[in-house]
């Protein structure tokens, strides 16, 4: 290396510069990194709290958890709505990409019929991408395996296990227990945030009246999820709170009798604990299989029920409307005892024809009884003896006491959609037949005919009335609940009877002339020759098609069109257990098809060995229960209730 | 007893002849940080910590061994050491490899990445340029200066390093700033500066297509991390919420959610302060920068007490380049600076990096003033 001349420095001036700069630099350094130091500052002090909740919104996600739907069972314990261990398919938008490859590509893996992939692409398309959509609801156990095996060419795809609800009697409960089908959008607004958690809701039935107790609360499992989306591991769970279980006061043997007794006819029947208003079975025939809508029923199989002219969905019993025909007569005579218009021996003779005063032509047809009293007007089913009655009284009157007796209001029982029935009066007559009220409408209303609207429901809580001296009370099928599956039964409170008469020994002339129906010249002796016990009750025949005013012949019409045969009545007569009401559709006659019926009910329940005398009741409960559930199904305190 | 004590003693005294035992202890404090971050940020494994404990091995070898060259050595071999240090930066070109460029040769062990050794070399050939000439640096020798400066930063252009290429010239400026250049200069180069970054701003395609695609995301994502939360802005946000997170005292050791959950990119390497930060909140943060400080404040002490003009350039380009890497590296992870790849000193994991800087404090403590006189 070539050494030039060094070129002269001044030494001390060069440290005393550098040192200056290096004193500038320094403070430069301690300038920035202060300022650094104020920035994270600001960050994780003052703005901590901002990126503190992003940081958990990133890692946290909160899964819901479904609760146990709650059980139903009879009042023997038999399980009549139950929950079954299942797989549903489901696919996250976002991880499982298009909706309709995802169908191609999940061919000869898991069977997906038309209709199912047409819902599943719409609710796809609309859902949030982080959401499962439900592939399809109960998948088969040989699906489920192949799924599994195939499962990584499907991200994002995944079995989800549930509780699934079966209704084990098929289409036995169907108008009882009703049915769950799967969360639509208004019940999803109706149950707001909680419904992320579950698939099915109560739709008809029990299942829908009692859903808040029957659904349980959801739990929830936070997870920490990474940066993937996968879920690194759980951090609590709050656990899911099991639905409610209630026990009915239906029993399932005497419901199936009520079934065979109907046979091949249509219609509805209730039994009733006329000391408790407990129904014992209800059934609207014909029926169909709950179990077709939890899984969401096919468009044919929904098809086929909804063009079935006997409308297999329509719960007859509180919906269907109809004349009570002469089973309206024992509360109809007890309305002209309890004012005082007639006494128990005053008699009407009865010629066989009616006329209002000033009336001309045919007026009303009618059998020939002779001289006529309150008790031979109803086991003689005697027209003209009401004919006069409620001519007597006056609309205003009658009608007062129909209402008394629970026409025209509903009953309270503890299922959904229930029709309050219409009593006859000018202001019903104007509002439904737009028409003005004459003397001989009440003079029809007098024997259950015209423009009455009456429940099965309501007919059976009238004549449990009777047979319990006058006391009237809700019908209700739920009697007692249970928060878990080793809690206790908890009888669920009912109101108070309500008395529909002041003077038992009117209710009394009611009740023997019921008892004399089944009985020498009563109109339902026939049916009841032979029987073991004394039962009481009243046939009818309500008139659905206006004979003058149609040519359709009424052969052609629906069962439901035609005239319905009804029958009342409890038993035994001395100490009624079950009162019944029972409507035949297309039954002609009430004491050709509706009183069979009834006869088949007591026998069953008072000749079959489950008969529960009122003090026997509870051992005799809870030694079935011990057979059907061994374990942990105490029997309801049957005992407890008068 | 005493003879093995006073063995131990001389063997000690011996071992840290040379050294400069502040210096050393806050270095090794700041590499103790750095070894818990990793562990933290490695989802406690202990691999990428014995790796990093390695390489601070080495490094501080290297810091050993240049602390015992005697200075006139050191200041007669530096015109040779700048060269040999520029060869490779060539050779990267033709053999280089990396995730964004061509920035690292494959040793087969070791990547190394040249340019790292240009941020020490280029300062020691700056501070031998302006030792022979009379200071402050007339014209002619800035020009020099400038030239000596236009080639490693030229180098790392050309292999689209923006950041280390920033960092090498932060680090001939601050020998330039420290020499003593003008008042007058700097307001030049201050306004041309000016001039070019509004040119930019005004015709960003034009200095747009000298930039690769990643560094104008980068960029572009700076100026508004927000508009793209999924995308390049992504990696500023989930580090803020890191930081952020932390809070005053933190989530405690390893407990840092947005790493372990891997939400923070990069978070062994770049984004290692974020981790620092999550864990151990504004006081981990404030502790570390505290450090950081003293370093260079050390650094600038040394120099200032140096009566040799070289040394003290060096040493307080050292420093001052120290300071520059936290600052930078600390901006970018928290939204404050556009992200360019630097890593934090010591704290981020990487090899060269560390053993760099390591041997660049080992030339400080060679050239500094009061150390013993030898022969």
């Amino acid at each position: 290396m070539l050494r030039r001349a060094r070129p002269i420095k001044n030494h001390a001036a060069e440290l005393q510069q550098f040192r200056r700069r290096a004193l500038i630099g320094f403070l430069a350094a301690l300038a920035g990194l202060l300022a650094l130091a104020g920035w994270y500052f600001q960050l994780q002090v003052l703005r901590h709290d901002e990126f503190a909740t992003r940081s958990e919104a990133n890692r946290l996600r909160l899964v819901p958890v479904a609760p146990a739907r709650g059980l139903i069972y009879d009042r023997k314990g038999r399980i009549l709505a139950d929950n079954v261990a299942a797989w549903r398919l489901e696919a996250v938008p976002e991880r499982a990409g298009d909706g309709a490859a995802l169908l191609a590509r999940l061919q000869g893996v898991v069977t997906l019929d038309a209709e199912q992939q047409a819902s599943f692409l719409k609710a796809y398309r609309a859902a949030r991408p982080f959401k499962p959509v439900t592939l399809k609801l109960r998948v088969e156990d040989d699906e489920a395996a192949r799924f599994a095996v195939n499962r990584w060419r499907f991200p994002g795809v995944e079995l989800a296990p549930y509780l699934g609800r079966v209704y084990p009697y098929g289409a036995l409960f169907a108008h009882v227990v009703g049915y769950v089908g799967r969360i639509d959008e208004q019940d999803l607004a109706a149950m707001g945030d909680a419904g992320s958690a579950f698939t099915h809701i109560g739709k008809t039935g029990l299942e829908r009246y009692y859903e808040r107790l029957l659904r349980g609360k959801p739990g929830y499992r936070r997870l920490e999820t990474n940066v993937n989306g996968r879920t690194v591991r759980a951090l609590d769970t709050v656990p899911a709170v099991p639905g409610i279980d209630l026990r009915l006061s239906i029993d399932a043997e005497l419901q199936r009798a009520m079934v065979e007794a109907f046979g091949e006819l249509e219609g509805s029947a209730l039994a009733i604990d006329p000391r408790s208003g407990e129904i014992l079975a209800m059934v609207s025939l014909p029926s169909f299989d709950p179990n077709l809508f939890v899984n969401g029923i096919s468009h044919a199989e929904f098809k086929a029920l909804n063009d079935n002219p006997s409308r297999p969905q329509f719960n007859r019993v509180v919906l269907g409307g109809v004349a009570p025909g002469s089973t309206i007569k024992p509360l109809t005579a007890l309305a002209g005892l309890d004012s005082g218009v007639r006494k128990p021996g005053d008699k009407v003779l009865s010629t066989g024809v009616f006329r209002l005063p000033g009336m001309r032509g045919r007026g009303w047809l009618d059998g020939v009884h002779g001289w006529t009293d309150a008790r031979k007007s109803i086991y003689e089913s005697v027209n003209t003896y009401y004919y006069q009655l409620a001519l007597d009284m006056g609309v205003q009157r009658y009608d007062a006491y129909m209402e008394k007796y629970g026409f025209g209001q509903k009953t309270g029982i503890d299922l959904a959609g229930e029709i309050a029935g219409i009593v006859p009066s000018p202001a019903a007559k104007r509002k439904y037949a737009g028409q003005r009220w004459y003397s001989g409408d009440l003079v029809n209303a007098s024997i259950g005919q015209g423009l009455w609207k009456v429940t099965p429901l309501q007919l059976v809580r009238g004549v449990a009335a009777i047979a319990d001296d006058g006391r009237m009370r809700r019908p209700h099928l739920a009697i007692a609940q249970r928060p878990g599956f080793n809690a206790g039964w908890v009888q669920l409170p009912q109101p108070a009877a309500v008395p529909i008469s002041d003077h038992p020994q009117h209710v009394r002339v009611i009740q023997e002339g019921m008892q004399m129906t089944t009985t020498g010249s009563g109109t339902a002796a026939r049916v009841f020759r032979g029987a073991s016990y004394r039962s009481a009750g009243k046939t009818g025949t309500a008139q659905v098609v206006n004979r003058s005013a149609t040519a359709v012949d009424p052969r052609s019409l629906p069962l439901w069109k035609r005239h319905r045969g009804l029958y009342i009545g409890y038993a035994p007569a001395e100490a009624p257990v079950i009162a019944v009401a029972v409507a035949v559709e297309g039954g002609g006659f009430g004491s050709d098809t509706a009183a069979p019926i009834a006869r088949k009910v007591f026998d069953a329940w008072l000749l079959g060995a489950r008969a529960p005398a009122a003090g026997a009741a509870p051992a005799a409960a809870a030694g079935d229960t011990a057979q059907v559930a061994p374990a942990a199904a105490p029997a309801p305190a049957t005992g407890a209730r008068p | 007893m005493n003879y093995l004590l006073y063995l131990l003693r001389s063997l000690l005294q011996r071992l840290l002849r040379g050294l400069d035992l502040p210096l050393l202890l806050a270095l090794l404090a700041i590499m103790a940080i750095g070894l818990a971050t990793q562990y933290s940020a490695g989802n406690e494994s202990l691999r990428g910590v014995l790796m990093q404990g390695a390489y601070f091995a080495v490094g501080l070898g290297a810091l050993w061994l240049a602390a015992q060259l005697p200075a006139h050595l050191l200041k007669q071999l530096t015109p040779a050491v700048f060269v040999v240090s520029l060869l490779p930066m060539v050779l990267v070109l033709f053999i280089g490899s990396g995730k964004y460029g061509n920035h690292w040769i494959n040793l087969g062990f070791f990547n190394y990445q040249p340019s790292e050794m240009a941020k020490l070399t280029l300062p020691m050939m700056l501070a031998w340029h302006f030792d022979q000439r009379p200071l402050p640096p007339r014209f002619s020798s800035l020009l020099g200066g400038l030239a000596i400066i236009a080639l490693p930063v030229g180098l790392t252009l050309l292999q689209r390093d923006l950041g280390t290429a920033v960092l090498i010239l932060a680090a001939g400026v601050f020998v330039l700033f420290l020499a003593g250049t003008s008042w007058w200069w700097w307001a030049l180069a201050s306004s041309l500066a000016g001039g070019l970054f509004a040119l930019a701003k005004f015709a960003p395609m034009a200095w747009f297509g000298f930039l690769r695609p990643y560094q104008q995301d980068r960029i572009l994502t700076f100026r508004s991390p927000e508009n793209d939360p999924m995308g390049a802005g992504w990696n500023i946000l989930q580090s803020q919420i890191a930081i952020g997170g932390g809070g005053l005292t933190g989530k405690g050791w390893g407990q840092g959610t947005q790493s372990h959950l891997n939400y923070l990119p990069e978070h062994t390497t770049d984004f290692a302060f974020s981790v620092l930060a999550e864990d151990f909140g504004w006081v981990g943060v404030a502790l570390v920068l505290a450090l950081y400080l003293f370093v260079v404040a050390r650094c600038l002490w040394l120099a200032a007490e140096s009566r040799d003009g070289y040394a003290r350039l060096l040493a307080g380009t050292v420093g001052l380049s120290l300071f520059v890497y936290v600052l930078v590296n600390g901006g970018m992870i928290s939204g404050l600076l556009p992200v360019v790849g630097v890593p934090m000193p010591l704290l981020s994991y990487g090899g060269t990096s560390a053993v760099t800087l390591l041997l660049g404090f080992g030339v400080v403590m060679a050239v500094q003033a009061r150390r013993p006189l030898r022969r």
